[in-house]
């Protein structure tokens, strides 16, 4: 009996040691080298992965080495709660980020080139993306507010805040959408209805926002793309029994074709027939189809497709619940390489940066960056979006609030940071002294805008820039501060305001926080420094203010490179002498208009980044 | 052997009259009506002993079964015999299949444990060939039988009050009167409420592989709430000693938000369950001349699922399904000789399904479905030596909206059992069995899934078996191994269309199943009326694709299959002279590492997880007066675990029963 007892021991402690669990160690990058035929930049795959799996995948091919990795959002972005998310369902490229969609995630995930994470948009139930200006415009199944008719809407968001600006309900579940000059075209796919697919497009004016017109194309629309002539092509799906698919071209005629994927590269459009497996290819001058001897007849389901100038990019999404293949074909149909993908290799994005696992690109300046590495003061006056940007929760401290907003600001994250009422200041340095060389040295960033109808006014909430040397080497702000002289120097008044947390009494009702900043333990809290004359004025009803010549934050817009720029020979002592200084250390912004307004509340700067402008980015 | 399921119910009848210390006439029972195949069986004691509030729950202490859990209380738990489809297993009530003609899945947590006596499972089928001919259908069966009164002569009455709370909100009354009517005629009622919020905290913990945490989160679990009552009424009346029947009328209805998957920037979800299910059924049963036995069965059910999503980033749905279904079954048998029995059944059942929904606007829509199964059977007993049985079983289903016409299909079974020393309890069992899965209405019907041209699913067991027993006044010890191989063709799976994103069902799938089940009990009854009881199970099996070899996971585990899992059970009880109980018991539980996706990757790779529970209970008697208390500890180490991927289980939690009888 005893001996049996002890190989029953015996037993259970193998099946323990045997059988441990370890720690859950993050989804691995894996690079597989596919193709010794090299070309510029490289690629990034969106591989869409099954609603409730969570396995958006972006991989990547750096096409100057010919590796593919998997995964590779997971590398840039470990730290990432839960990875990219659920159901990815598009990615472009704008400006010098990527915009990666994913569905389930309801949110629109914001990346620099090297896909490191810098922000996201929650937008409900989001689908596809489109930009112009400084605005990204996204297709979303719902609405901020739940619409009885089930109709979808597209927001407008601002590039620089990640905010939404407005919103504008169109036909049901809209998918692709794309802008063509002061339109914004989205295709109304009614992909839920199964009895009732929608037809139309819906033109949107970019200026007032507005719907003001539905094209009627075809059956469940689900792309549309602009050609070089300004038409655009819509695919439609049908209704998967008599209705057939279609590309219908608006203003052109309609081609009856299967149509689940489109790209138009050059003068020709691009069509992934996958009913009968083959791609097809239209002039989209004279809409004549072409000869294109790429063979797709052995895929399972494709899928994906991109046509650039070098090649055409293929994938197959097989079974749609396994790993997918991505090919690359030159346009003779000659298949170059193919490389084994995530779950449902959906959309493709090329970008011209070629990069290896550790993010260096072979075209930058690795050693110093040019961006904020550091931040090490935050406290903001009271003001409406204090304890929201950055987020305030429970338990953060000074030091926490500083590591929030190194990561809204930090290598151009291209998050905001609120400065508050006047008086509220920021202090970041840098990964190096920034060197005071002939002219502008840095650029602040922030979200002024101007008013179309009159760029003397628009948006503008200065701030002044202190900067300062690190002279006692402590690599600590406490040092001596001068000022950069602004245009209205002679027009500031110095003075010093205590705020109390007792005087923290709602004044938006928009904005219901506290805005009294909750990591202070204290009860009031004195600020000092300079105010600027007020400078709002009513125009066409609107409150705006009157565009400060120089040497302000957050005065001008972002692409005006030198209007948001600063010379540190401007720095002036507290007597106003100028001081000169080959280098500085560290910098601060305070908020320095005075005003509040009955509708938006009060004026405050607003940082979203800093460039050290000797450094070739 | 005519005597063999009449000694059974003999020894229902008998134990109606007895007290609790029944267990060697229990133990004489089983050994006259021994199945070919040895079920595996929990009941009474020991199912209170183990740490389990659903029938799911005490599940996994079988071997060769395989667990989906989705959480909480009101997740859904269904369960897999030997790898090859919850699908493909039947659960029965008192006898009667729970049917679901619109997924074919029962999910096994909303069954409770406090009304229950006893939980069987059967691999291939329950090889008694006096039963319904449905019974030969499945190719694994789980019985559930509900408590019977138990009322000693001189008695009138019997009384249960049971509260229980515990983590998550869980408060759990439960009451139950069993009422002696007349002479061999009782009636028991039996009612619970069960509401808990669901909430509870989960964590979410990755490391870099330098071991650097990349990410540490606990979030709590939202809308996880239910709350559901529970009410049955059970009929006895056995009239004769060979004759009976029972009615017996069941009523659920619950309330439950349906937590969902946690993914990315997503920790909340909006789903609301609604279901209510009613069932009558009824059972009689006779004997003539001594050599031939009838029985009938029958069951009206209809079920009520509402479902609607309140999740403002989602499209609203909110659709309606009623379920109604008529069963009828006739079986006899007949001993021909005391050494040969045969047996022959008709069932019908008549299913329906009707339909809203109301975001694709499909309203009013009615799928019938009209269901015959004939079987006949044999049994052979030569000496006892060897004893056989053999099964065949056609089934005609028709679907009103069915595109092909369904032929009949015929399955059979083959059982067989050697037992070489007759005095000794060591006994060779095999078995060859057929059964289809046949498509649910929603494979045929669902919105532009459903595909009304599908064949049914085939398996086909191949399965010996070593069992061994012995047992004296010191011990009970059982042990037994079995080692089988499945096929599973024509799989129903969810296949792409070749649109966008349109799925279809398609009779795409072959998968081929290899395992071992062993299994070992064992009780010693110690000095000093110390009982030790101990419980091991462990399964091997591999469940791979061989649908085409061009596929990448060709030769793959299919998802959520382990290679190894097991449960190991300790019990020490102790009773005291004026017989006051006082127990412990730990169990264990290990589900090895799988996959959630066909491709058995890295990126599909999920971790084993395994559970400590501990259970202490005492029970007290004065005069007729019975006083039980217990308290279980579940995940006593807080193991942060997912049995399917983005839904997090539980970390420790508690609950306390205190339990009054009269």
């Amino acid at each position: 009996m005893h001996a049996r007892f002890h190989i029953l021991i015996f037993v259970l402690c193998s099946l323990l040691l045997w059988s441990c669990r370890g720690d859950e160690v993050i989804y691995p990058t894996i690079g597989t080298h596919v193709t010794d035929d090299v070309r510029e930049g490289g690629l990034y795959v969106l591989c869409e992965g099954n609603m409730g799996s969570n396995k958006a995948r972006m991989d990547y091919i750096n096409l100057e080495k010919g590796d593919y990795y998997s995964n590779w959002y997971g590398a840039m972005n470990p730290k990432q709660l839960k990875e990219l998310g659920d159901v990815g369902n598009d990615i472009q490229q704008y400006g010098g980020r990527l915009y990666a969609v994913i569905n389930c995630s309801h949110k629109v995930e914001v990346m620099d080139l090297q896909a490191r994470h810098i922000g996201k948009i929650d937008l409900p139930n989001c689908r596809y993306v489109a930009f112009k200006g400084d605005k990204l415009y996204v297709s979303a199944y719902v609405g901020s507010a739940a619409d009885p008719e089930l109709l979808g809407a597209v927001y407008e968001v601002d590039t620089a805040s990640l905010m939404v600006t407005r919103e504008v309900k169109v036909g049901h579940q809209p998918d692709e959408l794309c802008v063509v000059g002061n339109k914004l075209y989205v295709v109304n796919s009614g992909g839920y209805l199964t009895n009732q697919y929608d037809s139309t497009v819906s033109v949107i004016d970019l200026s007032s926002f507005t719907e003001i017109e539905k094209i009627n194309v075809g059956l469940n629309p689900t792309r549309i793309r602009v050609d070089e002539q300004k038409r655009l092509w819509v695919c439609c799906q049908g209704n998967y029994k008599d209705i057939q698919p279609q590309v219908v071209i608006i203003g052109g005629p309609r081609i009856e074709t299967p149509c689940a994927n489109i790209s138009i590269q050059g003068a020709t459009a691009y069509v992934m027939d996958n009913k009968n497996k083959q791609l097809r290819a239209f002039s989209t001058i004279d809409f004549t189809e072409q000869t294109l001897p790429i063979d797709i007849s052995a895929y399972e389901n494709p899928y994906g497709l991109l046509a650039t100038n070098e090649a055409l990019y293929v994938t197959d999404a097989k079974n749609y619940v396994s790993s997918g293949v991505l090919h690359c074909y030159s346009y003779d149909g000659k298949e170059h390489w193919n490389a084994k993908t995530g779950d449902i290799p959906g959309h493709l994005c090329r970008v011209t940066g070629a990069y290896d696992i550790h993010g260096d690109t072979t075209h930058q300046d690795t050693t110093r960056s040019a961006y904020i590495s550091r931040v090490y003061e935050y406290l903001p006056a009271m003001g409406q979006f204090v304890n929201v940007l950055p987020k305030y929760e429970e338990g953060d401290d000074a030091e926490t609030m500083c590591r929030k907003c190194e990561q809204a600001l930090v290598n151009n994250a291209g998050g905001t940071v609120t400065l508050g009422g006047w008086g509220g200041y920021i202090t970041f340095g840098f990964d190096h002294a920034i060197e005071n060389k002939e002219g502008r040295d840095i650029q602040i960033l922030g979200n002024a805008f101007l008013m179309s109808e009159n760029e003397a006014y628009g948006s503008s909430e200065p701030g002044i820039v202190l900067v300062s040397r690190d002279e006692n080497q402590n690599g600590l702000p406490d040092d001596t501060w001068y000022e950069l002289k602004g245009s209205l120097y002679s027009e500031q008044q110095y003075i010093s305001r205590t705020y109390t947390r007792e005087g923290d009494t709602l004044q938006n009702p928009f904005h219901q926080q506290p805005y009294y900043p909750q990591w202070i333990t204290s009860d009031q809290y004195t600020l000092y420094g300079a105010k600027l004359p007020p400078q709002t004025e009513i125009i066409n009803g609107q409150y705006v203010q009157r565009i400060l010549e120089y040497g302000y934050v957050d005065n001008k817009p972002n692409k005006d490179i030198e209007g948001t720029s600063f010379d540190i020979s401007w720095a002036v002592d507290t007597n106003g002498q100028p001081v000169s200084l080959p280098s500085i250390d560290f910098i601060r912004v305070y908020t320095a208009a005075d005003e509040i307004l009955p509708t938006t509340g009060e004026l405050s700067t607003e940082i979203t980044g800093a460039i050290d402008l000797h450094i070739n980015i | 052997m005519a005597h063999m399921a009449l000694a059974v119910e003999q020894a229902e009848l008998d134990s109606l009259y007895r007290d609790f210390h029944i267990e060697e006439v229990e133990v004489t029972a089983r050994a006259l009506a021994k199945d070919i195949i040895v079920p595996q069986t929990l009941k009474g004691a020991e199912l209170e002993r183990l740490n389990a509030l659903s029938v799911a729950d005490a599940l996994r202490y079988f071997s060769g079964i395989q667990i989906k859990d989705y959480g909480g209380v009101g997740g859904i738990k269904t369960i897999n015999v030997r790898s090859m489809g919850s699908q493909h297993t039947a659960v029965y009530y008192n006898g009667v299949q729970i049917g679901n003609a619109q997924n074919g899945q029962v999910d096994l947590g909303r069954y409770s444990l406090d009304n229950m006596e006893e939980i069987q499972l059967y691999k291939g089928q329950k090889s008694d060939i006096f039963q319904s001919a449905r019974e030969f259908g499945a190719a694994g069966n789980v019985y559930l039988t509900t408590r019977k009164p138990y009322i000693k002569t001189g008695e009138r009455a019997h009384v249960r009050a049971k509260m229980r709370f515990g983590s998550f909100g869980l408060a759990n009354p439960n009451v139950g009167v069993d009422v002696k009517l007349a002479e061999g005629l009782s009636i028991n009622l039996d009612a619970e409420y069960v509401y808990a919020n669901g909430k509870y905290p989960f964590r979410y913990r990755r490391v870099l592989p330098s071991g650097e945490t990349a990410y540490d989160t606990t979030a709590v679990r939202q809308n996880g709430d239910i709350n559901a009552v529970r009410t049955e009424m059970g009929l006895h009346y056995y009239y004769r000693t060979t004759g009976f029947w029972r009615m017996h009328v069941y009523n659920y209805y619950s309330e439950r938000g349906v937590p969902g998957a946690i993914v990315n920037n997503v920790w909340r979800n909006g789903e609301r369950l609604w279901d209510r299910n009613t069932f009558v059924q009824g059972i009689w049963q006779e004997e003539w001349f001594d050599r031939w036995s009838t029985r009938v069965l029958f069951k009206y059910a209809n079920d009520y699922t509402h479902y609607k999503n309140y999740d403002e980033r989602l499209l609203p749905s909110d659709n309606e399904y009623l379920q109604q279904e008529i069963y009828l079954s006739l079986a006899n048998k007949v001993q021909i000789f005391n050494w040969w029995d045969v047996s022959l059944a008709y069932d019908y059942q008549y299913n329906t399904l009707k339909r809203d929904e109301w975001v694709s606007q499909l309203t009013d829509q009615c799928f019938y479905r009209h269901t015959h199964w004939l079987s006949a059977a044999t049994a052979l007993n030569i000496k006892e030596y060897l004893r056989a049985q053999a099964s065949v079983l056609m089934t005609h289903i028709t679907n009103d909206k069915s595109q092909i016409t369904n032929k009949p299909k015929v399955t059979p079974g083959v059982f067989l059992s050697f037992r070489p020393y007759p005095a000794i309890d060591l006994s060779l069992n095999a078995f060859y069995k057929q059964s289809y899965r046949y498509p649910t209405f929603n494979d045929l019907y669902y919105t532009d899934l459903g595909n009304a041209s599908l064949r049914p699913e085939l398996a086909r067991q191949h399965s010996v078996e070593l069992a061994y027993r012995k047992a004296s006044n010191k011990y009970d010890l059982s042990f037994s191994a079995s080692y089988y191989y499945n096929r599973v063709t024509d799989k129903i799976i969810a296949y792409p269309k070749g649109q966008q994103f349109r799925w279809t069902m398609l009779n795409l799938g072959t998968v081929k199943i290899n395992g071992v089940d062993a299994k070992a009990d064992m009780s010693f009854y110690l000095p000093l009326r110390f009982v030790l009881r101990t419980r091991l199970n462990y399964t091997y099996n591999t469940a791979i694709d061989v649908t085409n070899q061009n596929d990448t996971y060709y030769g793959h585990q299919i998802p959520y299959i382990p290679w190894h899992s097991g449960s190991f059970v300790f019990g020490l009880d102790y009773s005291s002279k004026r017989g006051d109980h006082y127990g412990l018991s730990y169990s264990f539980i290990y589900v090895g590492e799988r996959y959630s996706q066909q491709e058995n990757i890295i990126y599909n790779y999920v971790q084993p997880w395994y559970t400590h529970d501990l259970t202490l209970f005492g029970e007290w008697k004065i005069q007729r007066y019975g006083l039980k208390a217990n308290i279980e500890i579940n995940n006593l180490l807080g193991q942060d675990y997912e049995v399917i991927q983005n839904y997090p289980m539980p970390k420790q939690n508690v609950r306390c029963t205190l339990a009054f009888t009269y």
